[in-house]
């Protein structure tokens, strides 16, 4: 009884499972995980060679089954991380470990370069760091890094004030299941910069625009089983009439909202990645202008000046050189911030 | 294809089951011979040829030594099996040992490495002897004996199957509900081994390698290079044996608790049995064995944990593998032997040289060895926090392997299953068959491609 009942399950699995991959019709994305699939045409290139990536990535339910062995490789193995993801609790938060002291000096090194070359007296500079989620876990039970020593270290090397944004965050503040910080949040970064920058905040209108469906960059690699969450962002008259120019898309909007549907829907604030952003903000209160250098996270705070702001350019220096983007920039009595999160401080091997 | 793929559990087990189960007895063989040829030419396209060149020379040479009882054929079917081996295997190596000694750079010949020759030339070659020998008779059937050398569940990483063992089944075998399903358990148990044990100790080396290594971490990833090793070598014949089953076939045992040996000559009669015991059947009592004298004896020794060494891999780490092992076997057999009896001491001693042996093994740079080794020795108490948070991470994963590197719960269960709670019991192992199934796959699903270690080979 007992083999006939295990012969006719394990039989039963192989034929269900079988049938269900011809059945089922191919997913081209897989959106938890970002990216594209393997589908049938890569079979016709080289069957032998992309029959198994083929198999797996059309694999009937396969991301419950991603779930499920991470669930065991947590719950029961007690493995604290999958893929460098801590989960604790509801949140999902990326391992940045170990402290890299060459990243950081490089990370001042560059800095300082741009400031020596390209800025001078009239620009009012800052640099500013945003704490990654791992700098609220507990040091005893995970591998965290020495936070202390990596803000000392940037401060002691980079030649210009620095804000502290740190004490204003909590874990709450950052999606459980994404890297980067909720948009509301940074309206306490506003507060910062407007007595570091010296404009007067007022009391402006912002509405909530809200996206139930949204699964981070984390969960894509953690394969934890996770609610989607909402991604809300925030609009107004501002962000309606800036006008929006990236280097590599040329016009934009400010919420790219198609972005919301495709393998990362972060990417609604300012279409994702770009080398270089110009944002015009032609009701801004003031004439002010700011140059952002900054990393993803920066890219949902750059809404959020609009009002007081008539010009924001934003500069990612993973995606471009400053030789390259010296010639659409005159430096001369704009504010200038360099804001970062710790997460890129610590992989500065990243910019060019 | 590897067992441990969605390819092969969700398309081409079905596929075989299907044919297999639906066809009249006459057509079994074909489906099985068939089936196990795509197999071989999924995994290695250029080479299907020249394997089936093989088994037809082979087969030929089977008949005609059966025939004309004449030593020339013999000694030729041998020497055509290791030649092409040689070739294939080797060559480079000698190359560019020759050339190293010459202090030039040796010249690389693009030869395509035929999946699973090691273990197909010694099948042919253990034929032949047999053959000559006349403990077996040559089988008249070309696609037959085509069949015993590309039946797919051993073919590519074995365990080395000997006709005499099999050559009734391939004629005639009675595939019957409790096989089917004794072969389901060990192919699911194998499965495990493999995906869940090998793989996870595979994570903790290569993670734990990456941070700044401490005296523990030496030792903990040494460990983990032992279990990784094992689970994934005896997870395989698991699978290949249980697979063998399910068809009607009954393979030898490959592994027999290895890690539990009280000595290094009892492990050894416990790993890899089907190349320890060809090598002792083929070329250890040729040689003369111990019934000799003591440096005879040693000779034969030292050719015989050469050639264990080096059928391993065409590098000097493995043939340095093997005289680490010949090595311990002299001074066991000629000093230690009548201290070494069942006994914690014994079984922490033999660990303990095995432990390193899997070091040797793992490294295939001879520069990298030595700093392993020298870490492993050169005691200190620094970064050894790291060691803990990633034996605190995969301490459960370490738990499940000492227990299943012990016949402990095997025996356990064996007990009970004579008692009253044999129903319950029978109701759980099934459940824990099918919920370690689902698990394995859940881990195929979101592996990223992990070969398995003996196809090196």
């Amino acid at each position: 009884m007992k083999e006939k009942f295990l012969s006719i399950t394990f039989v039963g699995i192989l034929f269900i499972f079988f049938a269900l991959g011809i059945i089922f019709k191919d997913q081209k994305i897989s959106l938890l995980e970002r990216r594209y699939l393997t589908t049938k045409e890569t079979l016709n290139k080289d069957p032998f060679t992309n029959l198994d990536a083929y198999l797996s990535d059309q694999f009937p339910f396969r991301n419950t089954f991603l779930s499920l062995y991470s669930f065991f490789d947590r719950v029961i193995l007690g493995n604290k991380e999958n893929n460098n993801i801590y989960k604790k609790g509801k949140v999902l938060i990326e391992k940045n470990y170990p402290l890299q002291e060459k990243n950081i000096e490089k990370f001042s090194q560059k800095i300082n370069t741009i400031a020596e070359k390209y800025l001078n007296k009239d620009n009012r500079v800052f640099y500013a760091l945003l704490p990654d989620k791992s700098y609220f876990l507990e040091e005893k039970e995970y591998q965290k890094l020495d936070f202390q020593k990596l803000i000392k270290k940037v401060e002691k090397e980079i030649v210009f004030p620095y804000i502290d944004l740190i004490p204003l965050f909590q874990l709450q503040d950052y999606y459980n299941t994404d890297i980067h910080l909720k948009q509301e949040a940074y309206q306490k970064v506003v507060e910062v910069l407007a007595k570091n920058y010296n404009f007067s905040l007022q009391n402006i209108f912002w509405e909530q625009q809200k996206n139930n469906n949204f699964y981070g960059s984390s969960y894509a690699k953690g394969a934890y089983f996770a609610k989607p969450e909402e991604l809300n962002f925030y609009t107004n008259a501002w962000t309606e009439q800036a006008d929006v120019w990236h280097l590599e898309y040329g016009k934009k909007k400010v919420y790219d909202q198609e972005e919301l549907a495709s393998l990362d829907a972060y990417n609604v604030f300012l279409s994702g990645p770009s080398a270089y952003v110009e944002i015009n903000s032609p009701n801004a209160l003031s004439e002010k202008e700011l140059i952002l250098f900054r990393d993803s996270f920066g890219s949902s705070l750059a809404p959020l000046l609009l009002p007081y702001y008539k010009k924001i350019t934003l500069i990612d220096l993973r995606y471009t050189s400053m030789d390259k983007i010296e010639q659409y920039l005159d430096f001369n009595h704009q504010d200038v911030l360099f804001l970062y999160s710790t997460l890129l401080v610590n992989k500065s091997n990243l910019l060019k | 294809m590897i067992f441990s793929s969605i390819s092969f559990l969700f398309f081409f087990l079905p596929c075989l089951l299907f044919c297999y189960f639906f066809v009249p007895q006459k057509g079994k063989n074909v489906v099985l011979l068939l089936f196990s040829l795509f197999f071989y030419y999924f995994g290695e396209k250029n080479t299907l040829f020249l394997l089936l060149t093989i088994c037809f020379v082979n087969y030929f040479l089977g008949r005609t030594i059966e025939k004309s009882q004449k030593k020339i054929w013999f000694i030729s079917g041998i020497v055509i099996n290791i030649c092409l081996l040689f070739y294939y295997k080797y060559t480079n190596f000698f190359l560019e040992t020759a050339f190293s000694l010459l202090h030039q750079k040796a010249p690389f010949l693009n030869i395509v490495l035929p999946l699973g020759i090691s273990f197909f030339t010694f099948q042919n070659i253990s034929y032949l002897c047999d053959v000559y020998k006349k403990e077996v008779p040559s089988q008249k059937n070309f696609f037959t004996y085509t069949l015993y050398i590309t039946l797919f569940p051993q073919l590519i990483a074995g365990p080395i199957v000997r006709y005499k063992d099999i050559n009734k089944e391939l004629e005639n075998r009675k595939e019957n509900s409790k096989t089917f399903s004794e072969g389901i358990a060990r192919l699911i148990i194998g499965l495990g081994k493999k995906v869940i044990l090998a793989d996870g100790m595979y994570y903790f080396s290569t993670q734990l390698l990456q941070e700044d290594m401490s005296f523990l971490s030496y030792w903990f990833v040494a460990l983990s290079f032992l279990f990784q090793i094992y689970y994934d070598f005896s997870g395989y014949s698991d699978m290949a044996i249980g697979l063998g089953k399910m068809f009607g076939f009954h393979f030898k045992e490959n592994f027999d608790y290895p890690l539990i040996a009280t000595s290094i000559t009892d492990f050894w009669k416990r790993w890899h049995i089907s190349l320890t015991s060809f090598l002792k059947d083929y070329v250890y009592i040729p040689l003369g064995g111990n019934r000799t004298t003591r440096a005879k004896n040693i000779r034969n020794l030292s050719i015989v944990w050469f050639l264990t060494g080096f059928w391993h891999g065409a590098s000097w780490n493995f043939i340095l593998w093997g005289m680490y092992f010949f090595c311990l076997l002299i001074i066991e057999k000629f000093l230690l032997k009548k201290y070494l009896k069942k006994g914690l001491f014994s079984r922490i001693y033999t660990l303990f040289f095995i432990c390193i042996s899997f070091v040797l093994f793992h490294f295939t740079d001879i520069n990298e060895l030595a700093v392993f080794l020298k870490g492993m020795f050169t005691i200190t108490f620094k970064n050894n926090g790291m060691a803990f948070y990633y034996l605190k991470n995969y301490g459960m994963l370490f738990l499940f392997a000492i227990l299943g590197c012990s016949p402990y719960l095997k025996n356990t269960i064996k007990k009970l299953q004579k008692g009253k709670e044999r129903k319950w019991l029978n109701i759980l192992s099934v459940g824990y068959l099918l919920l370690l199934f689902l698990l394995a796959v859940a881990k195929i699903v979101s592996n990223s491609f992990q070969p398995f270690i003996y196809f090196r080979f």
